[in-house]
């Protein structure tokens, strides 16, 4: 809904009250131009304000430029007001409103690029990737949209957003993935085991994870029942839980004995928001899953 | 009558000159604002469109506080370049529950109107207490002290609720009565993380424009 104009009685009383002051602001100017000189005495300053029986100003007529002045602008209110909405709901004779205004310039934002947008929907990823003009328009949409939390190289900060520019793919690195994750976001879920398996084992098995490979350290029957099931026997991670790689050396939330500690006691529930149509079109999302899958 | 005896009658007359001057002005309001009052379709609020809940409107008040509203406005207009950039055109009745409303025209930063939903909590955690850890070339100040103050601090919600109240918020006795606990536990910066969230969320999901 987007003509929000006065109806019913409101709509009468703008009008009414509209059109008596235009035509009061008509009389006023004409009368001060036009009047005749008072019938009875025949003195042109018979209407002049006196005050204290003799004090008068003694005023001259207003010059003529500013009467077409006033006739103009009297002139453009009443061809605005029948072209435009103004007079209650009378929308105007050009049927113009700010909603369709951007309804129409939408539709010419669109028309210019129907054709560009058939061509890349007909490309292959590959072939968007291998054309520089597209990955630089990738760019573009990168900072705009992702760069505020994945850094403006991709590369992650914060120690809170992942690093999307290596191999390393929380929720899956295929075109496919990426996709979903842009459009559906993605809530991340480690929950936090200091108050279920106790602050010895915590730091038992953050040890062990400095200490992967080691299979006889004591941290590892601790790892096997709890966080096995997710980032798997090896710690290969789960890309459709959203469990990372725990055997490579890459750590989202920092990799120093004191950040995995707060991991594991804290829990971490990293949150990817959802692209909708709102932020990403069809086109500038190929275009941003040819940039992240290269 | 000629306007000039009426203008003699007016000059001459101070009682008469006060009314005059009275009318003249008071006829812009009579045309621009008394009927947008009455008009019940700029009044309805939207789909979801709620009164605020005690923690969005303490993180509202701390929005207010820290002046965020100088540098950000929350008003999209309906032109492409706004809507390309921002999200769907502001409606008014998504602003149905703000006293005062915090439309601004003044941006330093961007619109907030449609941040909610665009950036994690975590995000605006770390942005909040240092803005350049993650927007490098920002010239938005830093809030540290939000992350050290405790919500319930940041004033009466309670008697702030049932003054909404009696501005015709449809707030329950329940909703009044356990807006405290609500707060328990909660920091400033926390508060301010949900009201931002809930931003422009007030529209239809659907409608994109």
């Amino acid at each position: 809904m987007m003509a929000d104009l006065p109806i019913g009685f409101w709509s009468g009383w703008i009008v009414v009250l509209t059109c008596v002051s235009l035509s009061t602001l008509a009389w006023v100017v004409l009368s001060v131009y036009f009047s005749s000189p008072d019938v009875k005495t025949g003195d042109a300053d018979a209407h002049e304000p006196v005050w204290d029986g003799d004090l008068r100003e003694g005023s001259s007529a207003p010059p003529l430029w500013w009467f077409w002045m006033l006739l103009g602008a009297m002139v453009f209110s009443l061809a605005y007001l029948m072209l435009y909405p103004g007079l209650g709901s009378f929308e105007g004779l050009l049927n113009w409103s700010q909603g369709k205004r951007l309804v129409s310039s939408y539709e010419n934002y669109e028309a210019s690029f129907d054709t560009r947008r058939a061509e890349i929907a007909n490309l292959s990823l590959a072939e968007v990737q291998a054309d520089p003009v597209l990955m630089a328009t990738a760019d573009r949409i990168f900072r705009r949209e992702c760069s505020a939390c994945h850094g403006i190289d991709g590369r992650g900060q914060a120690s809170l957003f992942p690093n999307l520019m290596d191999t390393d793919w929380q929720w899956g690195g295929s075109p496919e993935q990426i996709e979903q994750t842009l459009r559906g976001g993605r809530n991340a879920n480690m929950p936090a085991w200091g108050p279920i398996i106790g602050e010895e084992k915590t730091r038992d098995v953050a040890r062990y994870l400095l200490d992967f490979s080691n299979r006889e350290h004591s941290g590892r029957s601790v790892y096997e029942q709890s966080c096995a099931a997710c980032h798997g026997a090896e710690g290969a991670g789960n890309v459709f839980l959203g469990a990372p790689n725990l055997a490579d050396n890459i750590w989202l939330y920092g990799g120093d004995i004191d950040s995995i500690l707060t991991t594991l006691q804290e829990g971490r529930l990293g949150k990817m928001p959802a692209f909708d149509d709102r932020r990403l079109d069809a086109t500038q999302l190929k275009l941003i899953i040819a940039k992240l899958a290269k | 009558m000629s306007a000039l005896s009426l203008h003699k009658r007016i000059e001459e007359n101070t009682g008469l000159l006060i009314f005059g001057i009275l009318l003249v002005s008071s006829i812009g309001g009579l045309v621009q604002i008394l009927p947008v009052l009455n008009q019940e379709s700029l009044q309805e609020p939207t789909a979801n469109t709620k009164p605020y809940t005690a923690v969005e409107l303490t993180g509202r008040d701390i929005y207010i506080r820290e002046g965020c509203s100088v540098c950000h406005s929350q008003q999209i207009r309906p032109l492409i370049a706004e809507v390309e950039r921002y999200g769907p055109y502001s409606r008014a009745g998504e602003f149905v529950y703000d006293r005062p409303f915090l439309w601004g025209s003044k941006r330093t930063g961007p619109d907030l109107h449609r941040v909610g939903g665009k950036f994690s909590d975590d995000w605006h955690r770390v942005h909040l207490i240092d803005p350049r850890s993650v927007v490098p070339e920002s010239i938005m100040p830093g809030y540290p002290w939000l992350a050290r103050r405790n919500a319930n601090q940041a004033g009466d919600i309670v008697a702030k609720m049932k003054a909404l109240a009696i501005l015709g918020h449809p707030y329950t006795q329940e909703q009044i009565a356990t807006a405290e606990s609500k707060l328990e536990g909660l920091l400033e910066i926390d508060t301010l993380i949900v009201y931002l969230q809930m931003l422009g969320t007030g529209l239809d999901k659907e409608i994109i424009r």
